[in-house]
């Protein structure tokens, strides 16, 4: 989610849009109710155990793999920067700044596993992996996909 | 007989399979249920094309490789026509195995953007209403990791490393003691002698 808002950068708005187009009205009425699911991680300051049911999980994994299809183009975009990093470095590195922005904002830095997300010389192949499994989820079949990666973290 | 053409397209690779619809069915003119030839287009690479078994195969090892990215697993995949190998994070190598003989592999190298753009061609290819799915048969490939699998060499030097060098240091420094502590009783001796 974080990966997608560094992309969007009305990523809250569009998540809500989103989740009344796919009718997940219900699950995810708000952005309170969205930002209050998502506090569920334990790696942020606002670290909240509300204990997410399994719906809404599911209209979380479907909101993630709507919003990677839409958002596609972009995401396919760093990554091809990243591959030719040499040649075309400015979307990587636009994409890599911003994040670690996000991380500070939202995260809690003093966690280990944030640090790792910080470190500039060693997060780079967490943020490929994250920005590859969104390119691959980003289809017909990509929600069944996503969930079962996350199933099985 | 004229045969039907559709092409599905990602960005940098082009999908095209052409073929014919089942007329004993009673398919539409536009159906593609007979597929007699594919071609998969990537810039900057070879053609790759082959007949139907080929594209099952291709699509199969494809769609296991993403998910063994996807599943954190260790990206590999190894088939009578195709191997597919990650050399780094972001480079993947694609080697093709041609059924005819005398034909020498094709070795591709892509980057994750090339990668997705295919996953995403042949996801477009399998949503498709107008041609027949094609049973990318998903055959378990994947190594299975057997006890040696497990060790690593750098891992067992990195465990065994340590213990060894504190032992051999402690005994180095043991057996000095144990020289200076012989030397002292010695002396010690000596003086009762003498004082005796």
């Amino acid at each position: 989610m974080l990966t997608l808002e560094t992309i969007d950068l009305n990523g809250a708005q569009s998540l809500l849009n989103l989740s009344s187009n796919l009718n997940l009205n219900k699950i995810l009425p708000n952005k309170v109710t969205i930002w209050k699911l998502r506090n569920n991680n334990p790696m942020r300051k606002s670290y909240i155990n509300n204990k997410i049911t399994i719906q809404a999980f599911d209209a979380l994994t479907k909101l993630a793999v709507e919003m990677s299809k839409a958002l596609y183009p972009y995401i396919r975009e760093i990554l091809q920067s990243r591959d030719d990093i040499d040649k075309n470095p400015y979307a990587w590195n636009n994409f890599k700044n911003r994040f670690i922005e996000l991380i500070y904002e939202r995260l809690n830095i003093n966690s280990m596993r944030v640090k790792k997300l910080i470190d500039p010389n060693g997060n780079d192949e967490i943020l490929i992996k994250n920005l590859l499994t969104l390119a691959l989820c980003s289809s017909d079949e990509g929600y069944q996909k996503l969930r079962t990666s996350l199933l099985n973290f | 007989m004229l045969q039907n053409q559709l092409i599905f397209n990602q960005s940098s690779v082009s999908l095209e399979i052409i073929g014919l619809p089942d007329y004993a069915n009673e398919e539409n003119k536009s159906q593609i249920s007979i597929i007699s030839q594919w071609k998969l287009m990537i810039i900057d690479k070879p053609l790759i094309e082959g007949n139907i078994d080929h594209l099952s195969s291709i699509m199969g090892a494809f769609y296991s490789y993403a998910n063994f990215l996807i599943n954190n697993d260790n990206a590999f995949y190894e088939s009578k026509f195709i191997d597919i190998k990650a050399e780094n994070y972001f480079t993947h190598n694609v080697l093709l195995k041609s059924s005819k003989p005398n034909v020498k592999p094709l070795k591709i190298k892509i980057g994750n953007s090339v990668l997705s753009d295919i996953i995403n061609c042949f996801d477009q290819f399998n949503s498709s209403i107008k041609v027949r799915k094609v049973n990318s048969v998903v055959l378990d490939k994947h190594p299975k990791k057997g006890f040696l699998v497990f060790i690593n060499k750098d891992k067992i030097f990195s465990i065994l490393l340590p213990p060894l060098i504190s032992v051999c240091s402690l005994f180095l420094i043991s057996s000095t003691f144990i020289y200076f502590y012989n030397l002292s009783e010695a002396n010690d001796k000596k003086e009762l002698i003498h004082s005796k």
